[in-house]
Parts: structure tokens; sequence; C-alpha cells
């Protein structure tokens, strides 16, 4: 996967400069970070410091960068995102990234497949934009719970990308699972996919299916961010080229190991994982 | 106020001189390098590695974290690469850290912990040693030997007897008599005490009414568990003489504060570092400030200087001059 720029990471305190709410408890904040934003590829993250600094730092993904600014966005499900979604144009943020391996885009396709669902489509924007800027055909499927979530879609489709939605509710595009319209495809060169874990396994699955493999972007709980606390792993197949390099250990005949999503990922390859 | 030389900040744990008095916590600093682009690793005391136990371990299924109010509740299983291939790959690397690092050692019988403090104290790369006698998050006996004190007496002499490095016996929190488990680490050859490591705890979501930690119980740290451990450094520091490491939601320059005036000698940093990997600099910084303002020259000079009895005025306004 696209290593991250290490030399590039510090603590940065950068102020707001816009905030839109861009669906119903979605955030999306703007930040002056010139040299975050010059490093960010697709698929870094930041762990971003709530303002009070009496809640650990969240990790979120580098939705939009250019020279001087990047974005995130977000859902507001807790205490720390709620503490971020209040803050305004003026206020004052740490950060510390970018963070994390991005999407391998080393090697453009003819055709790249995005699977975006819910707010993992802020993992995706550079992605695409970076495929579609190599001449990559870039098409996007993107699902939301209703059609008042599915956050810059005409956008994506502005930049150049061919766009099909699909909404849990019918409100917009297919009705049904995002993983259903992939199943209608044929298997693209480069499938990349970002979103909530029961997407990411049915992603995996078809990809199983259609003999390729996809890229996927993982969550779960960090507590560190950067690899020190192993406590956001996933199981990796103890043969995976991002299994971390010591010996699986008492695991009892099965074929796993442990990587942290952090460190190793967030993005593994989908016929590597075992969870 | 008298213009005074910069405070002495070190501390002085058995044989092994820091040159600041802040510990990063074992298991939330991984060997150092991962912080070491967000972080000025000069600028701390040490880094206590994460545990390493004899066998290579796997771990606990996941989830392994928990964010609650004011801390975290974690259940990681000592995910660890065993001693043979700790030593041969991981060791090597620690070479030229700025800083210093301790060694853990964990076990699961009085055996495995010799074996393996022997085998990580024989190496220059790791200059003390922690004994991490109070994991929560290990269903065997792991914990039995923090929570009994002839069996922290044991296994103490046991390492003791395998290194002339300075040992640090890690106490829990979850006991009845911190300070009996104390006197037996200390009359068994400890040269320091860490108190304490996390407090057990659980969670569960009310919507799948299942426990939100793949283990079903974790250890907690953070802010929440402060008074906890200040409580505990209190009771241990009366109960014997050797240094103190305290630990527990240490966030802010006065949370340091109130351990080492509860009878720390040094204080040890974890979960704040995951809220921002600069609270040990900004707290080595404000101790510094506070000894200035307060006209103490050394650290030492506020271990244990927390006035439980009832203060006159007089005195009140001397120790504010
Ligand atoms: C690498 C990475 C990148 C991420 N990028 C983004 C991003 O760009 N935008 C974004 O919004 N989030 C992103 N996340 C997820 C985000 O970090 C978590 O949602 C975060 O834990 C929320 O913190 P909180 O304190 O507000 O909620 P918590 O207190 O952690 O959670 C509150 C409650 O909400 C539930 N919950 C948590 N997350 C979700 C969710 N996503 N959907 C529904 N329920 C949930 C929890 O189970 C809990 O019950 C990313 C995570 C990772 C690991
Ligand atoms: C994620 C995590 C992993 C930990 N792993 C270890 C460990 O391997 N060995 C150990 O002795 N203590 C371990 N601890 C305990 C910490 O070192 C520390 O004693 C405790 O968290 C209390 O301090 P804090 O509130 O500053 O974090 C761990 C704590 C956390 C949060
Ligand atoms: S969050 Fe600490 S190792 Fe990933």
């Amino acid at each position: 996967m696209q290593p991250a720029l290490d030399h590039n990471a510090r603590v940065h305190v950068t102020s707001v400069i816009d905030r839109r709410v861009v669906a119903p408890g979605v955030i999306s904040l703007g930040f002056r970070a010139p040299e975050l934003a010059r490093a960010a590829r697709g698929g870094h993250y930041v762990m971003a410091v709530p303002p009070t600094g009496e809640a650990a730092a969240v990790a979120l993904g580098i939705y939009e960068a250019d020279d001087n600014r990047i974005s995130l966005l977000f859902f507001l499900t807790g205490k720390r995102t709620r503490e971020l979604g209040a803050l305004r144009p003026g206020d004052e943020l740490s950060m510390f990234g970018p963070l994390g391996n991005g999407f391998d885009l080393t090697k453009p396709p003819k055709r790249a497949t995005i699977v975006a669902g819910g707010v993992g489509i802020a993992s995706v924007l550079l992605a695409a934009e970076e495929l579609l800027r190599a001449g990559s055909r870039v098409e996007l499927l993107y699902g939301a719970r209703s059609s008042a979530y599915l956050v810059d879609a005409k956008r994506f489709a502005r930049l150049g990308c061919d766009v099909a939605v699909s909404t849990d509710d019918g409100s917009a595009g297919h009705h049904g699972f995002v993983t259903q319209l992939l199943e209608q495809r044929k298997p693209p060169e480069l499938l990349l996919a970002c979103g909530p874990s029961p997407m990411l396994r049915a992603v995996a699955a078809s990809a199983a299916r259609m003999g390729v493999r996809a890229q996927l972007s993982l969550e779960e709980t960090f507590a560190c961010g950067v690899g020190g606390c192993w406590g956001c792993v996933v199981p990796l197949s103890a043969e995976s080229a991002q299994a971390p390099s010591f010996p699986p250990g008492d695991r009892g005949g099965s074929d796993v190991v442990y990587a942290r999503i952090c460190k190793e990922g967030p993005v593994f390859w989908s016929d590597e994982l075992r969870w | 106020m008298t213009a005074i030389a910069m405070p002495d900040l070190s501390v002085r744990l058995g044989k092994l001189e820091l040159p600041y008095p802040t510990l990063m916590g074992s298991g939330c600093y991984g060997s150092g390098d991962e912080f070491a682009s967000f972080a000025d690793l000069r600028k701390i005391g040490a880094v206590v590695l994460k545990s390493v136990t004899r066998e290579p371990r796997l771990g606990n299924p996941t989830p392994r974290l928990v964010h609650v109010a004011a801390g975290m509740l974690n259940a990681i299983g000592l995910q660890n690469p065993g001693i043979d291939w700790y030593l041969e790959h991981d060791v090597p690397k620690f070479a030229g850290r700025p800083c210093v690092l301790i060694g853990s050692v964990a076990g699961f019988s009085i055996d495995d912990y010799a074996y393996v403090c022997e085998r990580l104290a024989s190496r220059d790369e790791i200059a003390a040693i922690e004994v991490n006698i109070s994991c929560p998050n290990v269903a065997s006996e792991g914990e039995t030997f923090a929570c009994d004190p002839r069996l922290t007496e044991k296994v103490v002499r046991a390492v003791r007897s395998t290194t002339d490095k300075t040992l640090i016996v890690k106490l829990s929190p979850n006991v009845t008599d911190i300070a009996g488990i104390a006197r037996a680490a200390e009359a068994a050859g400890a040269d320091a005490l860490a108190v304490v490591n996390t407090v057990r705890g659980m969670a569960i979501d009310v919507e799948t009414w299942r426990p939100r930690l793949g283990n079903v119980t974790g250890g907690l740290s953070g802010p929440a568990i402060r008074p906890i451990a200040v409580l505990a450094v209190y009771e241990v520091a009366r109960a014997v003489k050797i240094p103190i490491v305290g630990q527990g939601g240490i966030e802010t320059v006065s949370d340091a504060l109130e351990f080492l005036l509860a009878g720390a000698s040094a204080i040890g940093i974890g979960t704040a570092n995951f809220t921002d990997p600069r609270v040990p600099e900004r707290i080595v910084a404000g101790l510094s400030d506070y000894l200035q303002r307060r006209g103490l020259s050394t650290i030492a000079e506020l271990t244990g200087k927390a006035n439980v009895g009832r203060l006159s005025a007089a005195q009140i306004e001397g120790d504010a001059g």
C-alpha cells in the first residue's frame, strides 16, 4: 500500500476556515493546513484532538486536500465528534498526521471502481482525483441511508466519475445495497472501498467471486492511532505481506495474525483479511 | 520572589537515573519510535516498553478498546512476539533511541518471570526492568501475583536474583490491601514500585446487549481512575521507603503534582498520549515552572508533601511564599 509520509507527520494546530452541514448530523470542517494538505494521499487519515482535550483523539479520513487546505467529513456519533462538530470558523484545533497507508494507486488502470458507503465517502475523494488525473476511467458506486446522505455525489460526477447511487430506503438510485450494484458490474481492474464493515465484507465476497483483489479501508476503535497500543487490530492471514513482522504466537493452529489497522492499514487487501 | 536556578527535574529509581520524572506507561507507547514524529523523545524520562512474555501471544479478540466517560477500557491481552523474537528482532532497533528504555516483563509462572527478566536484562539497550504482575486482561493466574503478598514476594525474589538492574514492580489497584503487597515487593528486593496498573471494568452495548469488549472485561485507564490511583500512591508511600512511579489518568501538570504530593517520586503517562502526544513535554515544562514559582530546586522536595493534617494559616502562607 501507499506508505504514510512520516517525515511530514507533526502535531498541527490549525484553525477552522469553513464549516458545512452536508447532511443531517454530518459535518464538514475545512482547515488551513498547508503541510498536511501537500502530504495527504487517498486513504490517509488524521487524529483530531477534541477541543476540550478531555477525550481521546478521533481518527478521521482526509476528505479534501489542495495546496493549503484540508477538510474532514464526519458523522456526529458520540462525545468526541460532537465536540468537533461544535467548532466554528476561527476556532483552533490540533491534529496529527497524515497517518496510515493509503490506497495503492501506483499502477493506475484503464478502469477503476470505487465503492463508498455512508461517511466512507470521506476516504475516497483524493483517490478518485488521483486516478482521474492519471487518466483512469473511474466509476463511483455510492450507497447511503437515503438521498439526503448522498454527500457530494454530484461533485464526483462533475469531476468526471461515472456515479451510480443506491439508498436503503429507495429515495435515490437503486433501492438496496450498494454492493448489489457492484455485483452487476464486470470485474474491475482496480477495486477500492471504504464504508461500514458489513459493506466491506460484501465487497470482499464479490471481489473473490469476480476473481479480483479489492483494497479495503477498514475501521476499528483507535486509541493511539500510530501503532503504539495494539488496540485496533484485525486478523490477517499469517502469510499476508502486511502482517506485522513477527510470529503469530499461540494461535492454536489457526493461520491468523493480528495486524494494527492504524499502522499496517487502514487499507488492506481483501484476500488477506481473515475477519 | 527571588530568582533561582533552573530546577532539577532528574529522578533516581534504584541505580537508574532519569533526566525527567516522566515515564511513558507500558503498552501505551509501543517501542517509542511510533511516537517519534509527534513527541520529542529527548524531553521524556523513559519509555516503558510493552510487556513481553516467554511465548508469543496473539492477544485478545476484537474489539479491544472502548472509549468511556473520562477514560477508556482496553483488553489487548498482552499481544507480543515472545522473548526470543523480541531479543533478536526488536531489541537491536532500540540502540540509539534518544531516551531511556525500560523493559517490561509479564508471565504466568514464577519461572516465566525469572527467565524472561534474565534474558531481557542481559541486553545493554534495556536500562531497567518493570515487572508487570498486574495485567488484568489475561484469563489465567496473571493477576494473582499482584493480589497475594506471598506470591508477590516469591515472584519479585525470583526476578531479583536474575539481575542487578533497577527493578520496578508494577502493582494492581484491584486489591483490598495494596500497602501489604507493596511491602512484600520491597522486602523481596524491588528498587521501585509502579502504582498503578488499570482498574478492572466492563461496558455493555444497550442495543445489542453484548459486552463492548471482545474479552468481555478490560482495564480502565485515564482520568476516570485518577483518584483511585492517587489514594493507592498515598497508601503505598506510607508503607515503603523505595521510590514510587505514580500513574493513572495523569493529563496535566496539576495531575502530576497530585501524585508527587501523595508520595510519588516520578510519574507515568499512558492514556493521555492518545489525546495529545505533547502532554509529556507540557508536564515537564509545567513542573519546572511550578518548582521555580515555589522557590523549590528539586522534584524530591514535593514527594509525599501532601498535608493531610490541618494547616495553620501561617503554614499556608509559608508554602505559598
Ligand atoms: C482510519 C479511520 C478513519 C475514519 N474516518 C472517518 C471519517 O472520515 N468520518 C467519520 O465520520 N468517521 C470516521 N471514522 C470513524 C470515527 O473515528 C468514529 O466514528 C469515532 O469513534 C467517533 O467518535 P465519537 O467519540 O464521536 O463516538 P464514540 O463515542 O466512539 O461512539 C459513540 C457511539 O456511536 C457508535 N458509533 C461509532 N461510530 C459509528 C459510526 N460510524 N456509525 C454508527 N455508529 C457509530 C459507537 O458504537 C458508540 O455506541 C474513521 C475511523 C478510522 C479508524
Ligand atoms: C492500551 C493500553 C495497554 C496497556 N498495556 C500494558 C502492558 O502491556 N503492560 C503494563 O504493565 N501496563 C499496560 N497498561 C497500563 C498502563 O501502563 C498504565 O499503568 C495505565 O493505563 C494507567 O495509566 P494512564 O491512566 O496514564 O493510562 C496498558 C494501558 C493501556 C491503556
Ligand atoms: S490505535 Fe494504537 S495501535 Fe492502532
